[in-house]
């Protein structure tokens, strides 16, 4: 019986052939080539022909997996091949196995699995290449913001002398415009900036112990006058169980309610934009605020309201005649998400909009208010004079500084702009202090104040030195710290803020 | 005299090996990828215009492997020439480009072999300008199956190698 199943269902799927030394077929069971015999194995396939000097070795087993071979049908199959040749008097054998169906299974799970690495070796180097390219964008940002800075500072100190000279009111009325251009790009800067920082992951915030609700009254007057600018009203809410002191970015905060209180005001023509701020709860030391901001604006459709937060995204710009960029609600958004927060945004066309976010502040009753610096700095002597050095290349920079000391005359300003003139210099004159541009030609403001500091006389050595610049990356703080840079005047700067930090060291 | 000489085509999976056959054998391309298992063996007589030689290439075109200690010895035994494929595109595919160039070398120091870099259609000439530290000291040629560019040239440039040292 068995032996009837296996005649009726066996089905081999090897073939043997018998060539000679030439390559011809002596003897085949024609199981998958048929007729072979008398024709040369290399006219059977090109495989057969490669390999038909094998037939001439001596003893030898030569096995190849996985050939694919064309059968008399035209059909593709997938074999392994042996050749077996023996003591070079008895023929070669030549056997074909037939595993098709097992290669067919094999075929596939390869491809599955080839094309599964190379797509994600193209996705790895799209990504590499993508951030390549944002690396580029954020250095480029960076740089050109900082190129910005000198001109900026420029037009900014010369339209301060500009005010004190004798103006008509149409000269004043123009010299207004130029104001408020000028801090437009500023802000403008400022943002760019933050919004690389941001994308770069270089943003982080800065914990400070500061009064919450001293911030928040100076953000109430500077806003309700910019309400009432514009004929709407300015409501503030501020509960009393607020905590006083509390630990936070300051800055940050400011300037993302600022951010959120600028566009109420800016979309708002009718009605009142109402600021509430009230405590959700105090645990594990820690306070955490609700901060709402209430429109009765333009609002905005359902679909708009995650755009808003991209940047360079402004959706009422047809409808709103605003300067601005769309970068503000951008920062805050991100600036809040380094709080692990969100900023919640509900608004109905016609009626208005809500902005709200709930931020946590650390809550240390140890906590005690540094007093300004500028109270406790007594002024320089006014009947003194003081010599100044100032190290810059940027010929606006060196003239906005001329201008601004000479307006005070109390000041003798020299003036160096290459990093290599520094160091004779000092030793050559006696200065009080030393302002010290950081990207010179050839040279770098923190490595030449390296010098400065390692001079034999102590008069040199301890000259305050203080940095202007745009780079103030908390990097960049720490290597100014580092090589001995006292301070850091931040360009664009202005009047003020170049003489209240000259100021603070000078004796 | 009409001469017969293996040539084996390897390098990583993917980089274009059965494509650049395809087009020297069938001038015909395909975007879609199928996987090479194994071996798929081709022929193509080439006439040599410069000699007039008559040579048939014996194309060995072997499956992708991203290391190439993993080759079967079979596949290479009598083998007259080698073309060593890497995908431009992708460096994992030409990250041990030394490391393989000698593993062949090593072992078959007589043979003829030639490097190429394809897909030359996906990348630009300043792309290869800034890996000539990479691609100058070892590529024979640049190529693209998509195009056809280059790719009868190194087949015929390994013939003629093959017909020099037949005739030797």
């Amino acid at each position: 019986m068995l032996e009837k199943y296996k005649k009726e269902y066996s089905q081999s799927v090897n073939q043997y052939i018998i060539v000679d030394f030439d390559g011809i077929v002596k003897e085949s069971d024609d199981i998958i080539f048929k007729d072979l015999v008398g024709q040369n194995i290399a006219n059977v396939h090109p495989f057969f022909e490669s390999v038909h000097s094998a037939l001439q070795d001596i003893d030898q087993t030569h096995v190849f997996s996985c050939i694919h071979l064309t059968n008399p049908k035209n059909e593709t199959i997938i074999t392994d091949i042996i050749v077996k040749t023996f003591d070079g008097k008895q023929l070669p054998m030549i056997v074909i196995l037939d595993l098709t169906i097992h290669y067919n299974n094999y075929q596939t799970t390869a491809q599955v699995r080839n094309e599964s690495v190379i797509n994600s070796q193209i996705l790895e180097l799209k990504n590499n290449y993508l951030q390549e390219k944002e690396a580029f964008k954020n250095a480029f940002i960076a740089n050109f913001s900082h190129e910005l800075r000198d001109p900026l500072t420029g037009i900014l100190t010369f339209s301060d002398i500009l005010k004190k000279t004798n103006l008509n009111v149409e000269q004043l009325n123009y010299l207004k415009v130029i104001d408020s251009s000028s801090n437009y790009l500023k802000q403008l800067i400022e943002d760019i900036l933050d919004i690389s920082k941001i994308e770069a992951g270089r943003l982080e915030l800065v914990i400070n112990p500061f009064n919450l609700r001293e911030l928040l009254e100076d953000i109430e007057k500077v806003f309700k006058v910019k309400a009432q600018q514009k004929g709407i009203e300015l409501i503030t809410n501020f509960n009393d169980n607020l905590p006083a002191i509390v630990g936070g970015d300051t800055l940050r905060l400011r300037q993302v309610l600022s951010n959120l209180l600028e566009n109420a005001i800016k979309f708002t023509e009718v009605g009142t934009v109402t600021f509430n701020v009230s405590l959700n709860q105090i645990r594990a030391q820690k306070a955490n605020v609700h901060f709402q901001i209430k429109d009765t604006g333009i609002g905005m459709e359902k679909d708009h309201l995650e755009d808003i937060f991209t940047s360079f995204s402004q959706i009422n710009s047809s409808q709103v005649h605003n300067k601005g960029a769309g970068l503000g609600l951008a920062i805050s958004k991100h600036l809040v998400s380094l709080s692990n927060s969100v900023i919640n945004v509900d608004s109905t066309p016609g009626e208005g909009s809500t902005f709200s976010t709930n931020i946590n502040f650390k809550l240390d009753f140890n906590y005690k208010i540094k007093k300004k610096k500028k109270e406790t700095v007594s002024k320089p002597k006014s009947d003194k004079k003081y010599s100044i050095l100032l190290v810059e290349d940027s010929e606006i920079t060196q003239l906005s500084i001329l201008k601004i000391l000479a307006s005070k005359g109390n000041y003798f300003l020299d003036i160096v702009t290459r990093g290599e003139d520094v160091i004779p210099r000092i030793e050559n004159s006696e200065f009080d202090l030393v302002l010290m541009d950081i990207k010179l030609p050839n040279s770098y403001g923190d490595e030449i104040t390296k010098l400065i500091r390692q001079m034999p006389e102590r008069e040199h050595k301890k000259v305050p030195v203080i940095a202007l610049t745009a780079r103030v990356f908390k990097d960049d703080l720490k290597r100014y710290k580092k090589a001995g840079i006292n301070d850091v005047i931040k360009k664009p700067f202005d009047e003020e803020a170049l003489i209240s930090k000259i100021e603070e060291y000078l004796k | 005299m009409k001469i017969s000489k293996k040539i084996v085509l390897i390098g990583h999976f993917g980089v274009g090996k059965s494509s650049l056959i395809r087009r020297f054998v069938e001038d015909t391309f395909s975007e879609d990828y199928k996987v090479t298992i194994g071996v798929h063996v081709l022929k193509k007589e080439v006439n040599l215009p410069k000699t007039n030689d008559d040579i048939t290439l014996v194309i060995w075109d072997l499956e992708g492997n991203d290391d190439i200690t993993n080759t079967r010895a079979s596949y290479l035994m009598g083998t007259n020439g080698f073309i060593y494929v890497f995908d431009m595109t992708r460096p994992a595919t030409y990250e041990k480009l030394e490391f393989d160039l000698d593993y062949i070398t090593d072992r078959y120091p007589k043979i003829p072999l030639r490097v190429i870099g394809n897909k030359k259609d996906l990348v630009t000439n300043d792309f290869i300008k800034q890996n000539k530290d990479v691609f100058g000291r070892f590529v024979d040629f640049y190529t693209s199956a998509k195009s056809g560019k280059n790719v009868e040239d190194v087949f015929s440039n390994l013939a003629q190698a093959l017909i020099k040292d037949a005739t030797k």
